[in-house]
């Protein structure tokens, strides 16, 4: 079996088609309930704040800080080796305290990283085609 | 009412193999030869085992199990959720249920895999090749994000942020198991001590995780037998009672092991809400600790979320030696722990505590009554408190 060159494609589960789709237009949404008007992340069938099963894509602004991350040093992918060391973060997004995604963080050295840093989204290319929210620092 | 499963199981035997790189053998042949060797402690034969419990990430069928061993019936078989990390308590538990509620009369509890070896499991290390990732992976394997190492360096840095808790807090720790492990011949690090100024050398895997903050990776087979109180009076060794026991889940991870350190409650504070209580003791009770060593940072926050001491106090609590055999007063995973010892999801500690109890440990604590023994934190997981009887 050839080793990958690059880290997996997403494959959409059901409930997130829309989100994928969106990112390949550039935009960055999340489900947003009608009733109470609040974010869930990962994609799911319920507001798992309410009972509410009306969630409705809405897009964020793609800005957000830092809540958490880690530079992998260590290739445990065969992608990977050419890749470490690269960054994976956590970002909270400024919609909601507490919805956080995970990506990676690009164009900042690692000693730059602090927790609470401004960034904002921008779009990777995967090699399938598909774009992949990634973020950068806000200057 | 009965409410808990207090007082109502015993673990009388404990058995495993020789944990190594490369076992030269099946899983199937490592998981009888624990179980054998489990029967054996308690005196007990095929005949009397009647119940198997075992990990959903194991590959052996209790079916075949039964086969090999030549059990001739089986009332009950069950496996544990995310065992994984959730089973080694997790499984003794489903035992002692069994047993307490007659549906068994002695179960076997297990865990065997040829993890490191990659013979029959795969290196949970790694990271899959397959072209594209579903599930909860497709948000997260197109970023790098494989390896429960890199999801807990996370939860990590989010704690160090919070609580201002250093690496070198993490080290306390693998430092203690170690130093256990080179008390134990059977301990994969036997003869290889380790001191903080190692481990704070050791290579960075996911910062910021050391090497030496991350579990070994094992070939063997470890198992336990539980019954009731009144069949353990009549074996071969001294009883140890379960004197309370649960599991805690909850929703407020979005993974197995991808930890939200921000969470008021996690699933080791949903058991700690009830399992002293249960078992009638305070933590002071405490002995000997057996808290699931995946990795370093996970064990100082259990510390925590057990309430051996605040939320965000691991990292005075750990200082100074209080995990360490003979002086510290809370000894840690007394051989050596998946950090030192061998990794069987856990197993090995059920095995160190009940040894504990009866007196048969190599680092023993002197006249060790309670035991709290924990599966892993940051999936859901179970918790237990073990008791010394006579």
């Amino acid at each position: 079996m050839n080793k990958p060159t690059e880290f997996p494609y997403p494959i959409p589960e059901f409930a997130a088609e829309y989100y994928w789709e969106a990112c390949n237009r550039g935009e960055f949404p999340m489900q947003r309930c009608t009733a109470c008007a609040r974010y869930r992340w990962m994609p799911g069938a319920l507001c798992p704040y309410c009972d509410s099963a009306d969630l409705e894509w809405t897009p964020l602004s793609g800005r957000g800080t830092v809540s958490t991350w880690t530079v992998v040093t260590h290739a445990v992918h065969p992608a990977a080796v050419a890749r470490v060391p690269y960054i994976i973060a956590e970002v909270e997004l400024e919609e909601q305290p507490g919805l956080r995604v995970i990506s990676n963080l690009v164009k900042i050295d690692p000693e730059e990283i602090t927790i609470g840093l401004p960034v904002e989204v921008e779009f990777r290319e995967h090699s399938s085609g598909q774009k992949l929210p990634v973020f950068k620092p806000r200057r | 009412m009965i409410r808990t499963i207090r007082d109502q199981a015993c673990i009388v035997g404990v058995g495993h193999t020789e944990y190594s790189s490369d076992s030269g053998r099946s899983e199937m042949k490592l998981a009888c030869e624990a179980i054998r060797a489990a029967m054996d402690d308690a005196g007990l034969g095929p005949e009397d085992i009647d119940g198997i419990a075992k990990y959903t990430m194991d590959n052996n069928d209790p079916v075949l199990i039964a086969k090999n061993l030549r059990l001739p019936r089986l009332n009950f078989a069950a496996e544990v959720s995310y065992g994984g990390g959730g089973g080694p308590v997790g499984t003794v538990l489903l035992a002692a249920m069994a047993v307490a509620t007659g549906q068994a009369q002695a179960v076997a509890a297990f865990r065997a895999m040829n993890e490191r070896s990659g013979r029959g499991t795969p290196r949970y290390g790694q990271g899959s090749t397959e072209p594209g990732a579903g599930g909860v992976q497709s948000y997260h394997a197109p970023y790098g994000l494989f390896s429960p190492a890199q999801m807990v360096a996370l939860a990590a840095h989010r704690h160090m942020h919070l609580y201002g808790t250093e690496s070198i807090h993490f080290g306390e720790i693998a430092v203690a198991c170690r130093h256990h492990a080179n008390h134990n011949p059977d301990a994969t690090m036997y003869g290889c001590p380790m001191s903080l100024d190692d481990h704070q050398s050791s290579r960075m895997i996911s910062t910021p995780l050391h090497l030496f903050d991350c579990c070994l990776e094992s070939d063997g087979g470890a198992a336990v037998i539980v019954t009731t109180p009144e069949r353990a009076r009549d074996l071969r060794q001294r009883p140890v009672t379960i004197a309370a026991g649960g599991m805690g889940i909850g929703a407020w991870n979005d993974r197995s092991v991808l930890k939200n350190v921000d969470a008021p409650e996690t699933e080791s504070t949903v058991i700690a809400r009830h399992v002293f209580e249960d078992a009638g003791i305070g933590h002071d009770d405490i002995d000997v600790l057996f808290l699931y060593d995946h990795f370093t940072p996970l064990v100082l926050m259990a510390l925590e979320e057990y309430g051996f001491c605040r939320r965000g106090e691991g990292k005075d609590f750990v200082t100074g030696g209080r995990l360490q055999w003979p002086d510290g007063e809370l000894p840690l995973n007394t051989s050596g722990g998946n950090l030192s010892e061998g990794y069987l999801h856990g197993m090995q500690n059920n095995i160190e505590a009940v040894r504990q109890l009866r007196g048969q440990s190599r680092c023993q604590v002197e006249g060790a009554e309670y035991a709290f023994v924990a599966s892993g934190n940051a999936v859901p997981t179970t918790a237990m408190i073990l008791r010394r009887d006579g």
